[in-house]
């Protein structure tokens, strides 16, 4: 019985999954997000929270960098307030504000 | 890439051919379909003028063809097949790379 080749077109090809593959990149963490927790006793110049755009907007006594950072301009307490529908803003208090 | 070393005396005796050609991924690789058919028309091709004259072993992504009875018919397929591959060389040369070796 003659041993004939079988017509497999795809003799020399990488087989599925075994190619190149055009992903594998990825940009290192950039650590987003809050810095500092509702309530919390903070000096001058801390970052209160770290973004691209503004999530969270400066309020009183907050200042916003170049880079949308969010950072107290004073000492005193950290605290997240909601400002109308759906926008949020952070202020730093000289003094512990209620609830 | 493919690479095809053919190895020649008078004529030629053996031909390997051997990788990945690289062109695209399975079911899409033009350049391999091309080596594959031709490469397994001729063998079968030999086998049928006459299935002692020749040897092949056939691994993953590897083929050696070996002449063992030269004949004119024979001669004639591998003249072909070489003259084939070296044309699609000339077209795809960053995927298919052809080896002659002589040995007197």
């Amino acid at each position: 019985m003659t041993n004939f080749m079988r017509l497999e077109i795809q003799l020399f090809a990488h087989k599925k999954g075994q190619g190149s593959t055009k992903n594998g990149r990825d940009s290192i963490a950039k650590r987003l997000g809050a810095k500092a927790a509702d309530g919390e006793y903070v000096s001058g110049g801390s970052i209160l929270y770290r973004q691209r755009g503004t999530k969270i907007y400066p309020g009183h006594n907050v200042g916003i960098g170049s880079d949308d950072t969010v950072y107290a301009k004073i000492a005193g307490y950290v605290k997240f307030e909601r400002v109308g529908r759906d926008r949020k803003q952070v202020s730093v208090y000289p003094e512990k504000q209620e609830a | 890439m493919i690479r095809i070393v053919i190895e020649n005396k008078e004529k030629p005796e053996s031909i390997v051919v051997e990788g990945h050609a690289g062109y695209g991924v399975s079911g899409t690789d033009i350049v391999c379909a091309s080596v594959s058919s031709i490469l397994i028309t001729t063998i079968n091709a030999m086998l049928r003028v006459d299935e002692n004259s020749i040897r092949y072993v056939q691994k993953e992504a590897y083929v050696k063809l070996e002449i063992i009875t030269h004949s004119t018919m024979i001669d004639l397929l591998m003249e072909n097949m070489i003259s084939l591959l070296e044309e699609l060389e000339q077209d795809y040369k960053k995927y298919v790379k052809i080896n002659k070796e002589v040995y007197l």
